[in-house]
């Protein structure tokens, strides 16, 4: 296990509110910072994890989001700015995370998950964060991370509403186990705040963090799902299936996970 | 018996509604309470919660007094007066 990285005078400085957290301190930020996360994409919630990730002081970043900005990209998008209207998002996102620190390695390719690329793209990840609004996408992540044995913060929105889970492979319930198959009925273009993805985005990344750096409680075997348009928040209890396709009993070849023991 | 259904995301959207009230025979189980369902509800609505072919949606997600239950497993499941049942279809990131 290679030793973690020491922390520079910028870093005490940079993160010093971060560092009074209890749990956390100095040990916790040096785990962050040997931490590679892959997010797929970094649109409304997938930028806010980014954006906080980088923030915080993440060690790298891999993105991965094809296509252009579009003006009705801009309500939610966080990481783009008017001015990137039909340049490829992921320049502009590229921009803005090393704007905000310069000191997060970010790795960026303009192209989304599927079948032929998932290994190449995630594959070196130690978390990934799944924000993709195709669930085509969402299902490679969780193959590969059950595959990996790596942990996958998965979290989706609709309107006011969130969903959010941390899959942690061999233990906890994957994302097949929750729903095998892509729905028939999906609507990739669907009503939302940018408020809604920033919030859901910020608790994933909080997530990452946490897995990181060891300390807390992950959401892991439990399904947050919160209503912004009442303010309700309710934690549902998730097992995995052992007829699950992807992650079935006996299980495969995962390695299990302990966030603190591996970084 | 009498128990709570609550609609999420786009279901409560085609719906209309938070949660209804609902009344099923003693000794029912979830399957037959989502099928109960469907046919009481619009056809958008219906469409959550079966499948294309028959049967009950796969990828649709409940969830009885906060415990995950997938529907290929709804048969088996007995519910109970005063259970609360959230119906979660599948939402995704953007």
């Amino acid at each position: 296990m290679a030793p973690l990285p020491e922390l520079t005078d910028d870093d005490r400085s940079r993160y010093e509110w971060q560092l009074w957290v209890r749990g956390f301190g100095e040990e916790g930020q040096r785990r962050l910072k040997a931490t590679s996360v892959f997010i797929s994409r970094i649109g409304g919630v997938g930028g806010t994890v980014a954006m906080q990730l980088a923030a915080a002081g993440v060690g790298r970043l891999i993105l991965a989001h094809a296509g252009d900005l579009r003006l009705d990209d801009l309500n939610r998008q966080m990481l783009m700015a008017t001015g990137g209207i039909g340049k490829p998002r992921i320049e502009s996102a590229v921009r803005r995370l090393r704007d905000l620190n310069p000191h997060v390695a970010v790795e960026a390719t303009a192209e989304n998950v599927d079948e032929t690329n998932v290994e190449r793209l995630a594959g070196c990840a130690d978390v990934i964060v799944s924000a993709a609004p195709r669930f085509e996408e969402r299902l490679h992540m969780n193959r590969q991370a059950v595959r990996r044995g790596v942990p996958m913060v998965d979290c989706a929105m609709y309107e006011l509403e969130c969903r959010l889970t941390t899959i942690i492979p061999g233990k906890t319930a994957c994302l097949s186990c929750l729903s095998p198959e892509r729905p028939p009925n999906w609507n990739r273009e669907f009503p939302v705040f940018g408020a809604v993805a920033s919030s859901v985005g910020s608790i994933a990344a909080i997530e990452v963090i946490k897995l990181a750096a060891g300390f807390g409680e992950p959401l892991s075997g439990r399904l947050l799902n919160f209503d912004l348009r009442e303010m309700t928040f309710t934690t549902i209890d998730i097992a995995r299936r052992a007829d699950c396709d992807v992650c079935g009993l006996p299980s495969p070849t995962v390695a299990g996970y302990n966030a603190a023991r591996r970084m | 018996m009498r128990l709570r259904v609550q609609y999420t995301a786009q279901l409560r959207t085609i719906v209309g509604c938070d949660e209804e009230e609902v009344d099923l025979p003693e000794g029912s189980n979830l399957a037959e309470l989502l099928l109960h369902v469907a046919s009481e509800t619009c056809r958008d609505a219906a469409t959550y919660l079966l499948a294309p072919g028959g049967g009950l949606q796969p990828s649709l997600l409940v969830a009885v007094n906060n415990r995950a239950i997938s529907t290929r497993e709804a048969r088996a499941v007995p519910i109970n007066s005063g259970d609360v049942v959230m119906l979660l279809p599948p939402i995704a990131g953007g």
